[in-house]
């Protein structure tokens, strides 16, 4: 009894238990001090510049006189401008952000070398001072741009430009989605207290259906936002929720699935769980281990055993490496150098998924669609992981293809032991494939069940519309939909209460409750499967009333919510 | 190259009345660095007034350039039509016609849905614009009865406060929108037949499901025939009366919905849809059809389904497949087991389909 109570206790408002933490992963500096670390080298670089400028001027050029001192020290004025401007413009301040500020400012000091020695030129001037500006404007040059280089640790600003983070969201964007600027500066409603007190029903853990075993990965009010960068400065005009506090379990050997519509979250989830693109707020444990704010770098010893097969099997291969290559990038990043042993293991690994081992050295332009994204299964397989996150990895691939790749997923993690977090729209397909499933609605868990429970018994009106919306492939089985209305709004500015609340039907049905708008659900637990829905009504939902909602609904009040 | 069974009517007449649509024996190529491409190979079909038709197939298989070289949307060269191809539409031969007399016909008679939206509108005017503009040239009425009618038409296809929306440009609405923009842009001159080319692929399963609903009543409503191109069989079998399955450029299978879907003839047909993934296969494998779809350049020489074909034999390798009729009614399949030769053969390919159709279904779910 003190045992279940103890367990009450632990048990958040999701339901789920707390993650057993046996360690931690996380960076090797907190982000303060690096930021500090940068701030500090950046005013350097400034009283550097400053004093630089002073010495040659006066020592070696003999300039005197204030008025000229002070033209003499344009460089320095060009490079706090620049460095003001840009850090101004990179709203999250990230180390990169100031380096490229640092040689932004060194790249405008050139500039203005051919600008003043046109002026000084023109007007004739004295030519010994345009000389004495116009070298120090070289020498900034020159040594500014090695210098801050180091400084500001270009390698990690780098990296990620080169897209860890990724161009994630433009203006363009938002905006196709019909959201005013106003919209997007509005933050979603604090969720009242209300809310938060529902006692959770739980009779039984989600661990103790898995036969007491521990989670392979617990994510706990996982969150990503990404800044709307606009105008000339680029400043932050807005925040994209893409997810937004999510929380759930994947048990060893399962095959955990994420739906839903386009933009709703599921890809940046996958990518923040592996810390491909860091979280800006909530925990993920993986086998234990605490992953806290790790950086992109310091994944690798985990980045064996989490991979990743992305959606588009034309994009994500590289088109001028060979396949050897492909494969063998990640090997040599986890240190097996050997150039024989790597070219072994990638044979290795395209036998295991069906291709020749004579393969190796053709380019992905060689291959068809489904051999590509076979490929793809390949580079995440070479390194013997645990758990891998598929990303709609048959959606881009013909019907017949498909079913090859589903078979060939599902025989490797018979045999390789996996575990599967698989994200994908098609809803079929994810019946098919997984154990569980979450539905996901603008950043957020709508309903998370075993798939009995979300196909036969689905108790958030979201997933009734989904599960409606499938076209059934016999024709005897044709029926009036329940449709939807209007588009899915944006994860810039999430409606408030429920984020299902504009598009809702159930709502309508039951004469618009006030708290539909005012009060978030909570994601609470309904039965003993562990069943969980977050909706306030989840117990009015039965086949009969989706009937009568769909047979009495008129096609063309559908986009009126748009 | 082969006889086709379904060659309707005499060659040079028109057909019947009723007959909205007729493509008889249509023959597309592109020519291209590596050689010719026969994106469509032989194909015959005919639509009635009112009707609808689905086409479906895999990528590369010549649906779209089907449509377009119906509606003469097609560049020539790089393509070229090849000779006895004939498409009567509405008691006229549209193949041989002058362009700027077809160019009537396409918008006033015969529309279009493409896609992608965005590509097929153009973004540098307002939607009302283009939506007027195209009434003004095909109705011939003036200016400020054209915006009134494309008022009207967004409209009829629920988009709300149409007076505002006349004032917008493509960017600024989202994809379904700018489907729906399409679709009544393709309805404002009401045409008596709409060809839509894969309308929903690009869109999420929600926004689908509106955009087929409406595609339903406003078919159902104004009567005009419909000819549905989707590599979806659940598009499919939702929206139409009859289907066609191509492959390589070939018709090769064809009946009413309930006969392709529900008794398929064709191993292609019987492949895929035993392919589809469902709860009742969950634990099991799914059955797959072999290999790839063959390249155009490097067909193989009689049945081009063989490489990948389960219940292939010798006669396969060497004659080519007609089309042959499957029971009584216009149900037809591009296979020798519907041939006196392969009659000894069909039983057992049929027991092998319903098997691997049913596979998994005998099993107890789960497996986890
Ligand atoms: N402009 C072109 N030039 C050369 N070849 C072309 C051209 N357009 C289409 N093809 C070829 O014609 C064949 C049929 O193409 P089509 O676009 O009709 O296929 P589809 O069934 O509509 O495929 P998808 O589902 O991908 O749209 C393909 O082999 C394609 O490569
Ligand atoms: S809480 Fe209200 S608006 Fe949200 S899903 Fe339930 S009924 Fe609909
Ligand atoms: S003709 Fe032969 S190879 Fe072609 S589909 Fe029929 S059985 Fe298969
Ligand atoms: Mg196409």
């Amino acid at each position: 009894m003190e045992a279940r109570e103890a367990r009450m206790d632990s048990a958040f408002d999701h339901g789920l238990a707390v993650p057993q933490v046996r360690g931690k992963l996380r960076r090797r500096l907190v982000p303060g001090l690096l930021r500090a670390r940068a701030i500090l080298y950046g005013i350097l670089a400034i009283i550097l510049v400053i004093a630089f400028t002073l010495a040659v001027s006066v020592v070696f050029l003999r300039i005197k006189g204030a008025g000229d001192l002070l033209i003499t020290l344009w460089p320095a004025y060009a490079f706090v401008l620049a460095g003001y401007l840009a850090t101004r413009g990179f709203k999250d301040r990230k180390l990169w952000a100031f380096g490229l500020a640092m040689t932004v400012g060194v790249l405008l000091a050139g500039l203005g070398v051919a600008l003043v020695l046109g002026v000084m030129g023109v007007s004739g001037g004295d030519g010994n001072k345009a000389f004495a500006v116009v070298l120090l404007g070289l020498i900034f040059v020159g040594f500014g741009l090695p210098l801050t280089w180091s400084l500001t640790g270009s390698r990690r600003w780098f990296t990620e430009l080169r897209g860890a983070e990724g161009p994630a969201i433009r203006t363009a964007d938002v905006l196709e989605q019909e959201v005013t600027v106003a919209d997007l500066v509005i933050h979603p409603g604090a969720v009242p207290a209300v809310a938060m007190t529902v006692a959770p029903t739980v009779a039984m853990t989600e661990g103790e259906r898995h036969g007491n075993v521990d989670p392979l990965v617990s994510v706990r009010g996982l969150k990503k936002h990404f800044p709307i960068v606009g105008g000339l400065l680029r400043r932050q005009i807005g925040t994209i929720y893409a997810v937004d506090g999510v929380d759930f379990d994947i048990y060893p050997g399962e095959v955990f699935s994420l739906v839903g519509e386009s933009g709703c979250g599921k890809t940046t989830l996958g990518r923040t769980l592996l810390q491909l693109t860091p979280p800006t707020d909530g925990r993920v444990v993986f086998n234990g281990l605490e992953l806290e704010d790790v950086d992109p770098d310091d994944m690798r010893p985990l980045r064996r055993k989490m991979q990743i097969i992305f959606q588009d099997p034309f994009g994500s291969l590289n088109p001028r490496m060979p396949v050897s290559d492909i494969i063998g990038e990640g090997l040599f990043a986890q240190g097996i150098t050997n150039r024989a042993e790597r070219d072994k293991r990638v044979e290795d690994s395209l036998e295991i998924v069906g291709l020749r081992r004579d393969y190796t050295r053709r380019f992905p332009h060689e291959f068809s669609g489904g051999q590509r994204q076979r490929i793809g299964v390949a580079r995440a397989l070479a390194l013997n992981p645990d758990f891998v996150v598929c990303d709609e990895p048959v959606s881009a691939l013909d019907v017949s293809i498909q079913s090859q790749v589903l078979n060939l997923l599902l025989d490797l993690k018979r045999d390789l032991n996996l575990t599967y977090l698989f994200i994908s729209h098609n809803l079929s397909v994810v019946e098919y494939f997984s154990d569980r499933i979450g539905v996901m609605y603008l950043g957020k868990i709508a309903e998370e069940g075993t798939v009995e429970e979300l196909y036969r018994n689905p108790r958030h009106p979201y997933t009734v519309a989904l599960l409606s919306a499938i076209p059934d492939p016999d024709p005897r089985k044709r029926r009036k939909r329940l449709v939807l209305k209007g588009d899915v709004p944006s994860p810039a500015a999430p409606p408030s209460g429920c984020r299902f609340h504009t598009r809702c039907w159930l709502r309508e049905r039951l004469g618009n409750p006030e708290q539909c708008s005012t009060v978030e659900p909570v994601l609470r637990v309904l039965d003993d499967t562990g069943h969980r829905a977050a909706c306030h009504f989840a117990e009015e939902i039965n086949e009969a009333v989706v009937q009568e909602t769909a047979a009495t609904q008129s096609v063309l009040e559908t986009a009126v919510a748009g | 190259m082969t006889e086709v069974l379904a060659a309707p009517g005499p060659v040079g007449a028109p057909p019947d009345r009723d007959v909205l649509l007729e493509v008889r024996s249509l023959r597309t190529y592109f020519k291209v660095l590596d050689g010719i491409v026969p994106a469509v190979d032989d194909i015959s079909f005919s639509l009635k007034r009112g009707q609808t038709l689905g086409i479906v197939g895999e990528s590369g298989s010549g649906k779209s350039v089907t449509a377009l070289t119906i509606m003469r949307l097609l560049d020539i060269p790089p393509a070229s039509i090849g000779d006895g191809s004939e498409v009567w539409f509405d008691g006229r031969e549209i193949l041989s016609m002058p362009l700027d007399e077809m160019r009537k016909i396409r918008g006033n008679d015969a529309a279009m849905i493409f896609q992608e939206p965005l590509t097929s509108l153009n973004p540098v005017f307002t939607i009302g614009d283009q939506i007027a503009e195209q009434v003004e040239l095909h109705l011939k009425i003036k200016k400020r009865a054209a915006m009134d009618r494309a008022i009207e038409s967004l409209q009829l296809v629920g988009i709300p406060s149409p007076e505002r929306r006349v004032k917008q440009y493509p960017h600024e609405m989202s994809g379904g929108m700018r489907q729906r923009v399409m679709i009544a842009m393709a309805l404002s001159c009401e045409p008596k037949l709409l060809i839509a080319d894969e309308p929903t692929t690009a869109l999420d399963v929600t926004i689908q499901a509106q955009i087929l609903e409406l595609l339903k009543s406003i078919q159902q409503r104004t009567g005009s025939a419909l000819l549905l191109i989707t590599h979806d069989l659940g598009v499919v079998a939702e929206m139409v009366d009859n289907v066609i399955v191509m492959y390589t450029g070939q018709i090769v299978e064809q009946g009413t919905v309930h006969e392709v879907l529900l008794e398929p003839r064709d191993p292609y047909t019987m492949g895929l849809l035993e392919s589809i993934p469902s709860v009742e296969k969950r634990g099991g494998r799914l059955s797959a059809i072999k290999g790839v779809v063959p390249s155009p350049f490097n067909l193989p020489p009689a049945c081009r389904f063989e490489p990948r074909c389960p219940y292939a034999w010798d006669r396969c390798r060497t004659v080519p497949p007609d089309l042959n009729r499957v029971g009584s009614g216009g149900h037809l399949a591009r296979c020798h087991l519907h041939t006196s030769e392969g009659a000894g053969r069909l039983p057992d390919a049929l027991q092998r389909h319903r098997t691997a159709l049913n596979l998994g279904r005998t099993l107890p779910t789960g497996g986890h």
